[in-house]
């Protein structure tokens, strides 16, 4: 009984969160990198992580979807809760976007089946739906041009774009941002945050990690500050990154604004 | 310097064995060597698959296998597969010997395959079964959708390696007494050179081989040439340059 319940999505478990962070640790080896991180997202809210490089919040990133399980705690997505023993993760995963600093596109097929993929694996689709659907997703973003390209042969800008696409085909309930923008050529960055404005704008869930302060301060409804594993500073954004109050996230902003 | 000549290149004893080197040696060694290519290739993927996972069930009984066979001789292989087999009364391939040559010339390669597979799969940037994952893709639908295909393609000069030596290996096959028919390159010269003591028929043996060869080494060249380009000048534009390392 338990065990059924658990697979089906229950927002009256997280009081109508998207996202429940709940006392997350993650160790590698003896060294721990994620210190007791609690954190509620909800639903529509864009949240906006920053802090130094080590500080975790890549871990902390690719914990929500699984990708690094977390050593202990809870992490419920949309009513499911993905620690539980008997879980279905994947299906969970698939209602979660992540997008990567280094984009990570599929090399070894076009742009097309890049979207495509998981459509016709995950969700089951068949071929020509898939594509369609892949046509769309790609228009919308203004690739329609590209989709017999391979990665290789398109720029950043346009990699980071059709991985943007790739993960909303899936209609995600939640999109996960690593650093979208730090591996592109300054005149691609504005392309690709565009995009995530849309997005935001459209009100899609959204946590960001990201340099981007300019970004933090016009989209996110708050902004989480990482140091050392742990969650030093949170707010409205507008506050956190013009009133900072711990002396940890001044020395900060001075240093990257 | 004239019996030299008379007993590598003798023309009347090359010519003696060429047609039957061409039509029954060369098709008999090719069909041992590619089926046991193909089986290897097979078993070595599973291999590969084993030696990937964290499973230490999965894992441990692949390692054995692989340095087993890659680290007895080849010759001793043969005989265990070939003539120990039908001894002990196994015989999935009845009495006929080519069954047990191809089987055991599969045997070794596989674990030469599994190596090959397994360092081209973790050549894959792990960036790629992050991402398949992160769209709710299975495991191993990951690492047959994307890592694989990319991990392969990788080794490809490796493989075609291992199928040079799987063609030069079918020779050792000679030793569990083909009959006529079932005879390879090697084992139809050596019978001529045991009835002329003269050992033109195996110089002409080894050209066939070379024929073979030869030109895949270049080929495996050309294509890790290739490969090699491929990677630098993807290394050299600006959009991928992170993405690469
Ligand atoms: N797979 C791993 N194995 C071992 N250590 C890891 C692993 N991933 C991350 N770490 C370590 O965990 C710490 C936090 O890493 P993380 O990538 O989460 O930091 P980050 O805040 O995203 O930093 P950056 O801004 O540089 O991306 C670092 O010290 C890193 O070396
Ligand atoms: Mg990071």
């Amino acid at each position: 009984m338990a065990t059924t319940s658990m697979q089906r999505p229950d927002m009256s478990l997280t009081d109508g969160a998207a996202i429940r962070l709940r006392d997350i640790r993650k160790s590698f080896g003896s060294i721990e990198v994620l210190k007791g991180v609690s954190l509620d997202i909800a639903p529509q809210e864009v949240v906006c992580i920053i802090g130094p490089s080590g500080s975790g919040k890549s871990t902390l990133l690719k914990c929500i979807n699984l990708l690094q399980p977390p050593s202990s705690g809870t992490i419920i997505v949309n009513g499911v809760e993905l620690t539980a023993p008997k879980a279905d993760v994947n299906k969970a995963r698939s209602t979660v976007g992540m997008v990567f600093q280094h984009f990570n596109l599929f090399p070894h097929v076009d742009i097309l089946q890049n979207v495509a993929m998981a459509l016709t694996t995950v969700k089951r689709m068949p071929k020509r739906e898939a594509e369609r659907i892949a046509r769309m997703q790609l228009e919308r973003l203004e690739l329609g041009a590209l989709i017999h390209k391979r990665p290789a042969d398109i720029s950043g800008g346009q990699q980071q774009r059709v991985a943007i696409a790739r993960a909303l085909a899936m209609e995600p309930e939640v999109m996960l941002f690593d650093e979208a923008t730090s591996a592109l050529d300054p005149e691609l960055v504005k392309g690709v945050l565009d995009v995530m404005k849309e997005l935001a704008h459209s009100g899609m869930t959204m946590v960001v990690v990201t340099h981007e302060m300019g970004f933090a301060r016009e989209v996110a409804d708050r902004v989480v500050f990482m140091d050392d594993g742990v969650i030093a500073e949170q707010g409205v954004a507008r506050e956190v990154l013009t009133a900072p109050r711990s002396p940890r996230l001044q020395e900060f902003l001075s240093q990257v604004l | 310097m004239d019996a030299f000549i008379h007993t590598f290149f003798d023309i009347g004893e090359m010519l003696k064995v060429f047609p039957t080197l061409l039509t029954e040696g060369l098709k008999n060694t090719l069909f041992i060597a590619v089926l046991a290519a193909l089986l290897g290739l097979v078993i070595g993927m599973v291999l590969a698959m084993m030696l990937l996972s964290r499973s230490w069930f999965l894992k441990f009984p692949a390692r054995l296998y692989v340095d087993i066979f890659r680290g007895l001789p080849a010759i001793l292989t043969i005989s265990l597969v070939g003539l120990g087999l039908p001894a002990a009364d196994i015989r999935p391939f009845g009495r006929s010997p080519i069954g047990y040559a191809v089987l055991a010339v599969a045997l070794i390669s596989a674990a030469y395959c599994a190596e090959i597979f397994r360092s081209g799969i973790q050549s894959v940037n792990d960036g790629q079964m992050q991402a398949g994952r992160s769209l709710g893709m299975t495991y191993l639908q990951t690492m047959r959708k994307i890592v694989v295909p990319q991990g392969v393609r990788n080794v490809l000069p490796a493989l075609t390696n291992r199928f040079i030596i799987d063609i030069k290996e079918s020779s050792l096959v000679y030793l569990l007494g083909l009959t006529v028919g079932q005879r390879e390159l090697y084992f139809i010269a050596h019978q001529q050179q045991a009835i002329s003591y003269n050992s033109s028929a195996l110089v002409a043996a080894g050209i066939c081989y070379l024929m073979m060869t030869v030109p895949l080494t270049y080929l495996v060249n050309a294509w890790d040439r290739r490969l090699r380009e491929g990677r630098r000048s993807l290394k050299l534009k600006p959009a991928t340059r992170l993405s690469e390392v």
